[in-house]
Parts: C-alpha cells; sequence; structure tokens
C-alpha cells in the first residue's frame, strides 16, 4: 500500500512536472541568452550602419563638393 | 496493472518528446534511476525499456535538437578518459567475466553522463534534469519514509520497490543520494519554475526532507549519519546565525534520539568501535591490501580485482545469555571482500591513472561550483539570481557524495554521474552567459565609439 502510494505522488508529480515543461517556451531556446544575442546583433547592425554613414560622411569631407555642409547633417542621420 | 500504469507513463512521456525530445532524455534518467522495468513484474520487465529510452534520447538529440550553445568541456574529456580506460583495463582484468558483467553497466554509465551536457543549454533544461532526477530518487525515499515511520525499518530489513540490493536500492548508497539532495530540494523552495514558490511546494520539501532524514534510520546505514553530519557542516557555510543553528540542530537530534529504535544506536555504535563488527573491521585489511595490490599492480586490475583478497583475523564476538555477556575472541576467515570505498575502488580496479582521472573530475567540479557561487552570487534579477544558490547546492551534492563514497563503493554511480553531468551543464551555461556579455559589451562600445564619431561628423 506505501509503495503504491509513493508510486502514484511520485509518478504524478513527474507527469506534472514533465508537461510544464513540455510547455514551456524556453525549455529549446534560452530566453536569457537569445535576448543578450539579439541586443549584441542589433547593436552591430546599429554600428555597421553608422559606421558606414560615417565613413561616407568623413570621405565626402575630405573630398569637397561645393557644399560645406556634411551630407548626413543635412538628411539629420544621427 | 503496475506494469500498465507504467508503461501508459512511459507512453506518455515518449508522445511528449515528439515535440520536444529533450524529455526523452529524462525518460532515461527516470528509469535508470527508478528502474520500472525492476518493479513491474510481466510486460513491462519483457521490454527493454532502458534501451528504448536511451535510443530515443540520443537519436531525438542527433536528428531533432537543436543543439544550440552544445560544447564539450574538460571534465567530459575527464569521463572520456576514464571510459577509456576502463575498457582497457577490462580487456587486462584479473576476473574477466565478473570485470565484463560491471563494464556492461559502467560504460552505459559514463557514457550518459558524457552526452547529458550537451543537452543542458537552457536555464529550463538545467531546472528539468534536477528536477526529474529528485522526483525519480523522492519516489523511492516517500516510501522508505513511511515504512521506516510505520515500524518497518532496520538493517538489510527494509523493503524498497527493489530488493536486489542493486544500484540505488542499495541501503548506503540510498541514503548518501538521499542526503545529498536536499540542498537541491531546497533550492527548489526558493528558486524552481515548474513548481514556483508556494506553500504546498514547502511543505512537500519539509516532509520529504523529513523522510530523506529517515532513510540513514530506516536502513540504520552508518556512512547515512556521517552523511547528515557532513550536511549539517556544510550549511554553517550559509547560515547567518552559526550558534544558533548548531543549538537547534543540537536540540533537535536530542528531540529525535528517544524515538530511535535499540538497534540503530547498537549499528551505529561499531562507528566507534569498528572492530565488534566485521564489515567495518575488514574495510580497514581491504584498503591495506589495495595499497599492496597497486605496488605490483600500479595500473590496477580491472573491475571486481577485489576477488583476489583475502584475510586472516581475529574480532571479538558477544554472546548474552540473560544477564550475562560473554566476549570472545574468534578467528575470522574472510576473502574476497569489496573495497568499501569508491577511492579504494577507483585505486584497485584502475590503478594509479584511474584514481586520479576520476579524483579529478570530482575536484574540478567542486572548483567550478565554487567559482560560480562567486561569480554570481551578487545577481538579483529573476534571469540570474538561481545560478550561485543552485551551484552551491551541487556542490554541496558533490561533498556529501565523496563523504558518502569514502566507505562505500559507489564510484561509478548513474545518480552520481548524473549529478556529474548537471555540474557540467550549469557550468557551460553560466560560460555562454559570460560570454554573450562579453560580446555585448564589446557591441556596445562599438556602437557607442561609432555613434561619437558620428556626431562629430555631424559638428563638424
Amino acid at each position: 500500500m506505501i509503495d503504491y502510494f509513493a508510486l502514484a505522488l511520485g509518478h504524478g508529480l513527474l507527469a506534472f512536472a514533465l508537461l510544464r515543461l513540455f510547455m514551456r517556451e524556453g525549455l529549446d531556446s534560452d530566453p536569457l541568452i537569445a535576448e543578450i544575442e539579439a541586443e549584441t546583433q542589433s547593436n552591430r547592425k546599429a554600428a555597421s550602419v553608422s559606421g558606414r554613414n560615417a565613413a561616407r560622411r568623413a570621405r565626402d569631407r575630405s573630398a569637397p563638393t561645393g557644399g560645406g555642409t556634411a551630407p548626413g547633417a543635412e538628411a539629420g542621420e544621427g | 496493472m503496475l506494469d500498465l500504469a507504467f508503461l501508459a507513463f512511459i507512453g506518455y512521456v515518449l508522445v511528449l518528446g515528439l515535440r520536444r525530445p529533450f524529455l526523452w532524455v529524462l525518460l532515461y534518467v527516470y528509469i535508470d534511476i527508478l528502474a520500472p522495468q525492476r518493479i513491474g513484474y510481466s510486460a513491462i520487465a519483457a521490454l527493454p525499456v532502458s534501451l528504448i529510452a536511451f535510443a530515443a534520447a540520443f537519436g531525438g538529440w542527433i536528428a531533432l535538437d537543436r543543439k544550440e550553445g552544445a560544447r564539450f568541456t574538460l571534465r567530459q574529456g575527464l569521463l572520456a578518459l576514464l571510459l577509456l580506460y576502463c575498457f582497457w583495463t577490462t580487456g587486462h582484468a584479473d576476473f574477466p567475466e565478473d570485470a565484463a558483467t560491471k563494464w556492461d553497466w559502467v560504460w552505459k554509465a559514463l557514457l550518459f553522463a558524457i552526452f547529458l551536457p550537451l543537452t543542458l543549454t537552457t536555464r529550463a533544461r538545467i531546472e528539468g534534469l534536477a528536477l526529474v532526477l529528485l522526483l525519480s530518487i523522492a519516489t523511492i525515499v516517500i516510501g522508505t519514509g513511511m515504512k521506516t515511520i510505520l515500524g518497518g525499518g532496520g538493517y538489510s530489513n527494509l523493503k524498497f520497490f527493489v530488493n536486489d540490493n542493486s544500484g540505488i536500492y542499495e541501503s548506503s548508497t540510498l541514503a548518501t543520494v538521499a542526503i545529498g539532495l536536499i540542498p537541491m530540494l531546497w533550492w527548489f523552495v526558493r528558486h524552481g519554475t515548474v513548481f514556483r514558490p508556494h506553500w504546498l511546494v514547502t511543505g512537500f520539501a519539509v516532509a520529504l526532507t523529513f523522510a530523506c532524514l529517515l532513510v540513514p534510520i530506516g536502513t540504520e546505514a552508518r556512512t547515512g549519519l556521517l552523511c547528515i553530519a557532513a550536511l549539517g557542516g556544510l550549511m554553517l557555510r550559509y547560515t547567518k546565525r552559526r550558534f544558533l543553528f548548531i543549538a537547534g540542530a543540537g536540540l533537535l537530534g536530542m528531540a529525535a534520539l528517544p524515538f530511535l529504535p535499540q538497534s540503530y544506536y547498537e549499528r551505529m555504535s561499531t562507528l566507534a568501535q569498528p572492530s565488534g563488527d566485521e564489515s567495518a573491521s575488514t574495510r580497514v585489511a581491504v584498503w591495506k591490501w589495495t595499497l599492496d595490490y597497486v605496488t605490483q599492480k600500479p595500473f590496477g586490475g580491472g573491475f571486481d580485482a577485489y576477488r583476489s583478497n583475502k584475510f586472516n583475523y581475529v574480532m571479538p564476538v558477544k554472546e548474552t545469555d540473560g544477564n550475562t555477556t560473554t566476549v570472545t575472541y574468534q578467528a575470522v576467515e574472510d576473502k574476497g571482500r569489496a573495497y568499501h570505498s569508491s577511492f579504494f575502488e577507483m585505486l584497485g580496479e584502475q590503478g594509479w591513472p584511474g584514481l586520479i582521472i576520476w579524483l579529478s573530475l570530482h575536484f574540478v567540479g567542486l572548483w567550478q561550483m565554487e567559482r560560480i557561487q562567486r561569480r554570481w552570487k551578487k545577481a538579483e534579477d529573476e534571469a540570474t539570481r538561481w545560478i550561485a544558490p543552485l551551484a552551491a547546492a551541487l556542490q554541496m551534492g558533490a561533498i556529501i557524495y565523496l563523504v558518502g563514497a569514502t566507505f562505500q563503493g559507489i564510484g561509478y554511480q548513474p545518480v552520481m554521474l548524473m549529478l556529474v553531468g548537471l555540474q557540467i551543464g550549469l557550468n557551460t551555461y553560466c560560460l555562454r552567459i559570460d560570454s554573450a556579455k562579453g560580446l555585448l559589451a564589446r557591441s556596445t562600445s562599438r556602437k557607442e565609439a561609432v555613434a561619437d564619431k558620428m556626431h562629430s561628423a555631424v559638428a563638424a
């Protein structure tokens, strides 16, 4: 009787725990690491786009076209 | 009926695993610990459920898992080295047939311990494994605790689900594992996300802790008492009011004394007088024999090399007749005594190289858990504050295991190897967070540098 009780309780808890894990979003992909990686990716993207723009502006300044104002500033980038 | 219930449970997990293959890994953990095929009588005993679960776990990981963040680490390398070394010693064993029998389960336990950390790539998986380990053992411990309270205890008398004295169903092993898991149980009370902190969870933890403490009493396993003492000592590190803790533990112990059976006192008294007990007195003789043995065979004698040992010694035997107790000294011949210590088990079977690998495996683990505790102890956000306490719980579990292992041959115990796998998984996970945070910091500073450059360009 005790054995049946212990087995039933243990298996009931195990079945519930496994169901909770089955339904959990973060079981196969960790939310914390995914969040950090997404932020890193967005930083890299921002740095590369801005970097390209900054480099273009620097190039434009070193080869004057007669304007006098940086093109980026006109476009309101920043 | 029992067989059908087990098969239904296994079928349920197999179905869930079709979408979440990691659950098959947990299924193997459950089967390996609880051994339902040995509890049941007919259908389940005929099916190779362990093999099915292992194939599902490994195949599911190979074919369906993302394997994102899976890394092969130093400790997995040590496990692989130990596996290869055991394979070599089995080929050169003193007792080839006995060695082959032990090799048959040891290689599976080692291989699974190497594989397990590769699957532990998320917090949910780490918690899932810890929970299945805990609940599988809790299933055995609950029954044991209840039988002890209801008077079914006693050395070699307490009946488990399986009564062949093997694996976790050996009384001292169960006592060690049960005590070693108490810190992890209390980690769940505070940091669990599958079963969130709730008074029901706390109530269950209190009852289960009590049941765990009853295992060494019910089984009268002396090692269990040493493990409880080790747990008490380790808890002092995490207790703010140490004096109060010591006084409280002392009072609790005193209050429990009247409820302990006489047979328990008699068995525990042999801790102080090992010469009065055959099992305890031969231990030292076997350990001395092992040290002599490895001077002849420094690379070990393969599994079950102890079978060649033989001792003659004199032991006091007490006989009570009415009010008179007479002590006579009898010569005892003993042979083929097991090591009764994992340290000497490794030394005798795998020689100095095996012992060094095994010790490195465990001591590197203790150091890693210490490093994680120090690195993450100030973390306060929900996403990381669980890390340091889990490392502390796993470290305590590992030390309690090593205390228990000093007096039992459990060097390749699958549950302990799973705990090693869990430690490796946690360490790798923490390194991944650190690595991701490092990359984030670099990308942030680069972004800021570019923004500064841009602002200066705009200003120009």
